[in-house]
């Protein structure tokens, strides 16, 4: 086990969203802008490196029997403490981000990785992890965010880029341009992949 | 790679048609209606028409070198798809408009899941959404009136397409209490002349999106197809029935059966949708059953938005929504084998 | 059986300390969370009572209405600038939260909207500020009427809809028509 790879590892070979699939609905819902995405985006990384942490911490303690009830306590215990930060310090971010940061305690990665790498790995590890898969999650949100902001406002990081000739594609900002902004990123990593495997293959 | 068998796009019917046939058939059939716009709305139709029809052709040709596919635009069906997609948006929309459409409905509705055949969506009606969800404002805003007519069809009321008065007076007439009693008594007025502009309604000498207006030149085609074989009775037939039935029972001011069927059945979109789109091989239903079962959602989905719904016509996302349930109802009426 | 209870212990345990620890975080965060949102409210009010970020504002309550505000240009509370009165209204999406500044002649001195989550690009309008100028156009036309004439254009009043949003324009104009109306009848 090598750190960098355990870290590398939730940047593209196991990204959350992209290969995953993990806690797609935060990130459907909250990826309109590139504000949002960076604020949901570090909200994640938190909660994720504390809830890991202190998983694989206690990983010898927790009875495995009653071990999801009791991560999910720590998740939310930590989602609180996000959301009321960000009310005092953020309100304006908290505003826009609204229920979605209440709604981290049910995003997979942290249940998915806190049950898959923390609870039997040492803490340093799972640090490490946290850090790089919310640290992808983050990076994906921000490839989203930029595609559909660029589209559906004709900004980025609310810096007008288009002129105001441009009339702005709104499905991208809806629902409905998440879904194809995602599914099109998705087909091209996969296509991206066959390609990489018929020239292994080849050579 | 060659495959042992041809691998061939549902429904598996041996038939004499070739994909070419009815597709130009049904481009045959549309175009009536297509010219008769031309002489409504003026020239820019014609602009739009090609425009629509131009960037459908170009994306599909583009998708299959990417995607290294066989060349097949010459089975028309990106043309049909173009120019159902100029037939579904105002002519008042600037020229970009039915390129971006036709761009979306042949490489998100159709390209991506496969090409012909593999598409679950009627990629016409894909790009219609699209537009609709991105340039609401373009799309529901009609100001090109009809040569020698009003939008509206009726002289009362000139700045909406009959669909559009419709929807506006049914809510006055509804919440009577909120509003004086003139604007109560002049909104049942515009009713009755919108009720009594049927000949202008079958003509299709009323504001629309450039295709759908005229009932009379849309059945012409639709005959034509029927006779043919090409689109079969059990869709339209149903789809129209059901939307007489339900506009007759709920969609009127004065409580249960006091609607007026025709006027929802000749106005807006119905009938460009139910003999023409509905009708779609690759995404409807293949069994008797089914299709009974299909036009039924479609009408239904219809009236409910109509009637309930934020916007004044739904046809174009009642057959999306029915097109997504075809492999459910397929599944549900699928004839059992014989003896088992 | 036994195991049972040191479940429910070792649960305990765990959601004891996450109370403990959040109930420590709220008392940090609470002043600063409360502090947020009298910076929000203020702003809001000093935009409809201009000229009470000088002087002072009294919150006020009404049998039967909720609270609204009175706004002074002077701390001594005589001269009087006009009620502000928190509106609320169901839009397309969300529940659209608006402050209305009202004279004492019912007329409006301003309005501002709080709080609107509706569809990005059309009801999402109603905060538009147009190019080349500094306040929000929905808004603005609300400048200066009096109460009673408060409508949109297509019930004969004067104010233009939201394109492709009338679901928006209407639930603003008919609320803050309705709640203005209501409050000068129970003065």
């Amino acid at each position: 086990m090598s750190v960098g790879k355990e870290f590398i590892k939730g940047m593209v070979r196991e990204n959350p969203v992209f290969r995953l699939l993990l806690g797609l609905c935060p990130v459907l819902a909250t990826s309109s802008s590139v504000m949002n995405a960076i604020g949901m985006g570090v909200s994640v990384i938190f909660v994720l490196v504390a809830s890991n942490t202190l998983v694989s911490l206690l990983r010898n303690f927790i009875p495995p029997k009653i071990r999801i009830p009791i991560y999910i306590s720590i998740i939310a215990t930590f989602v609180t403490v996000v959301d009321l930060i960000m009310a005092g310090f953020f309100p304006d971010l908290h505003k826009s981000l609204g229920m979605f940061i209440k709604l981290i305690v049910v995003n997979c990665i942290i249940l998915g990785r806190a049950e898959a790498f923390a609870s039997k790995n040492n803490t340093f590890y799972a640090i490490i992890d946290g850090l790089g898969m919310g640290i992808g999650f983050t990076f994906s949100m921000i490839i989203i965010a930029t595609i559909r902001e660029l589209l559906g406002n004709g900004t980025w990081l609310n810096m007008p880029v288009f002129g105001t000739q441009f009339e702005p594609v709104l499905i991208f900002v809806l629902a409905p341009g998440a879904f194809i902004t995602l599914g099109f990123i998705i087909g091209g990593m996969n296509w991206l992949d066959h390609r990489r495997a018929a020239i292994a293959t080849k050579s | 790679m060659s495959h042992p068998f041809t691998i061939s796009p549902s429904p598996h019917v041996r038939d004499d048609d070739s994909i070419q046939r009815i597709m130009f058939s049904v481009i045959l059939a549309l175009l009536p209606a297509g010219f008769y716009a031309m002489y409504l709305f003026g020239p820019r139709v014609i602009w739009l028409n090609f425009i629509a029809i131009g960037a459908a052709v170009i994306t599909e040709v583009l998708c299959q070198l990417v995607m290294k596919r066989p060349i097949r635009i010459s089975d028309g069906s990106a043309i049909l798809t173009g120019l159902l997609l100029a037939y579904n948006i105002p002519a008042s929309t600037p020229l970009w408009m039915p390129a971006v459409g036709s761009i979306v409905g042949i490489l998100v509705g159709k390209q991506v899941f496969g090409g012909i055949g593999y598409n679950p969506m009627n990629p016409a009606l894909v790009g219609r959404a699209f537009l609709m969800a991105s340039w609401p404002v373009h799309m529901t805003v009609f100001n090109i009136a009809p040569h020698g007519g009003t939008l509206s069809g009726i002289d009362a009321m000139t700045a909406a397409t009959p669909l559009n008065a419709f929807k506006h007076i049914r809510s006055i007439l509804l919440h009577a209490d909120q509003y004086t009693t003139n604007e109560v008594a002049e909104a049942s007025v515009t009713l009755s002349k919108l009720y009594g502009s049927y000949s202008n309604l079958f003509i299709g000498k009323v504001g629309g999106c450039i295709g759908e207006t005229s009932a009379l030149l849309l059945l012409i085609g639709a005959a034509f197809l029927m006779s043919r074989h090409i689109i079969g009775w059990k869709i339209p037939f149903m789809y129209v029935t059901t939307v007489f039935i339900l506009t007759w029972v709920f969609g009127g001011v004065a409580g249960l059966f006091s609607g007026n069927p025709l006027f929802h059945i000749l106005s807006g979109g119905l009938i460009l949708g139910a003999f023409y789109m509905a009708t779609d091989m690759v995404t409807t239903p293949v069994t008797f059953k089914g299709r009974i079962l299909f036009g039924v959602g479609c009408g239904f989905f219809t009236v409910v938005i109509r009637l309930w719904g934020g916007y004044p016509e739904g046809v174009s996302y009642a057959i999306l929504l029915m097109n997504l349930t075809t492999p459910l109802i397929d599944r549900l009426t699928k004839p059992k084998v014989f003896g088992g | 059986m036994k195991e049972i209870f040191k479940f429910a212990l070792v649960l305990g345990l765990v959601t004891g300390i996450a109370a403990c620890a959040l109930g420590v975080v709220n008392q940090i965060t609470q002043p600063r969370i409360a502090l947020q949102q009298q910076l929000a409210l203020n702003a809001g009010l000093y935009r409809v009572l201009p000229g009470s970020e000088n002087g002072c504002i009294i919150e006020q309550h009404l049998d039967g209405l909720n609270m609204y505000y009175t706004g002074y240009l002077n701390r001594d509370t005589t001269d009087f600038i006009g009620y502000a009165l928190p509106v609320e209204s169901k839009g397309y999406s969300s529940t659209i939260r608006t402050l209305v500044g009202l004279d004492s002649l019912r007329n409006i001195i301003s309005l501002k909207i709080l709080f609107q989550q509706e569809t990005p690009g059309l009801g999402t309008k109603c905060e538009e500020v147009r190019p080349g100028e500094t306040e929000p156009w929905f808004q603005y036309q609300f400048k200066g009427l009096f109460v009673p004439d408060v409508a949109l254009d297509k019930n004969g009043g004067s104010i233009h809809c939201i394109t492709g949003a009338t679901i928006t324009s209407a639930a603003i104009t008919d609320a803050v028509k309705e709640s203005s109306v209501k409050l000068f009848s129970e003065l």
